[in-house]
């Protein structure tokens, strides 16, 4: 949690504005691209069967990093296109937006990526995406039966993230 | 008549010469533009750090179609047409698809506006200059001297407006 700074839950989740069912679903990924998470809250289309939805997530997440790495105009120095970054390493991004959904994308020192995907038009949710991993961190990691790299099955730590994504605006 | 094909050869190569100055201060780092089977038809650096080769530029421009089409499988509601804008560390990408499936994108510095606007014009040049030119065979890379000589204009017109610089 240095990483972040603050090794404490944050006592108030940040600017939890007008309330609205602005949240579509949330995946969260470990390093190895295990599928830890999935919940959805307003999803009408689905075009694949689960499984396969969440690889093609996982795919698209790694094909995108290696392609922002790759085009970092900044860095001189940006290896071969299609080489695993390692978190941290490279330049990476944290949204993208389509005309129907918009994507917000963290990625942990150790490799958990969370994605959120909400109505387009809501802000930048770095913030939020913090405050959803802090509460990973607080309700699954210390959670002494959790075995690490399995599924989540947490009641608590469902309960509280269906609550917060009710308050994302 | 020598003499003249001499001069007419030194000044193309002078306004050659004169198109592919890097404009340093980017506000705009790159513009592609890819066909509708993901072939990049067209690629402009504008002074971005490290310069990619081209058989990078053609990967990431071919990357950058795939990853386009899984974006509208993993929509959560109907009538999704891709990624419109994605935004990266170090640069924002802009991207505009015309009807026809041709893909134009610009690689901008971090929250730089208007972008939609300046991919609308780039758009128009494509057109008039390209679509309308008789020589141009419709999906292979663009060589159109006016095209380059207008856009290069737009571009600088745009960095004019935007900055000041």
């Amino acid at each position: 949690m240095q990483f972040f700074g603050g090794s404490e839950i944050s006592p108030s989740p940040p600017a939890p504005t007008a309330s609205g069912n602005n949240a579509h679903m949330i995946y969260v990924f470990n390093r190895n691209g295990v599928c830890l998470l999935y919940r959805e809250w307003n999803r009408p289309l689905h075009t694949l069967n689960q499984q396969q939805d969440h690889k093609l997530m996982f795919g698209l997440l790694f094909s995108l990093k290696s392609l922002t790495a790759k085009m970092d105009p900044t860095s001189a120095e940006k290896g071969n296109l299609g080489v695993p970054q390692l978190p941290g390493q490279g330049c990476s991004f944290h949204s993208f937006r389509t005309n129907t959904y918009k994507l917000s994308f963290m990625e942990s020192p150790s490799g958990i990526k969370i994605i959120l995907v909400t109505h387009p038009r809501t802000g930048d949710l770095r913030e939020s995406l913090k405050y959803i991993y802090n509460l990973y961190v607080e309700y699954v990691v210390k959670n002494p039966i959790y075995t690490p790299g399995t599924p989540i099955r947490c009641e608590l730590f469902n309960t509280t993230l269906d609550q917060y994504a009710r308050s994302i605006a | 008549m020598s003499l003249f094909l001499f001069i007419l050869v030194i000044s193309r190569f002078f306004s050659i010469f004169f198109l592919q100055i890097p404009l340093d201060m980017a506000a705009i780092y790159s513009l592609y533009i890819i066909n509708k089977s993901g072939g990049l038809i067209f690629h402009k650096d504008y002074g971005s750090a490290g310069r990619m080769d081209t058989n990078d530029s053609l990967r990431v421009a071919s990357l950058w179609h795939s990853m386009h089409a899984i974006s509208q499988q993993l929509s959560p509601v109907v009538g999704c047409s891709g990624i419109e804008l994605l935004e990266a560390d170090t640069f924002d990408l802009h991207c505009f698809q015309s009807l026809t499936g041709t893909k134009f994108f610009v690689v901008s510095e971090p929250g730089t506006q208007h972008m939609e606007s300046l991919l609308k014009v780039i758009y128009e040049l494509y057109t008039d200059y390209v679509l309308k030119n008789p020589f141009y065979e419709i999906e292979m890379p663009i060589r159109c001297e006016l095209f380059d000589i207008h856009l290069t204009q737009a571009i600088q017109k745009d960095r004019v407006a935007l900055t000041g610089r």
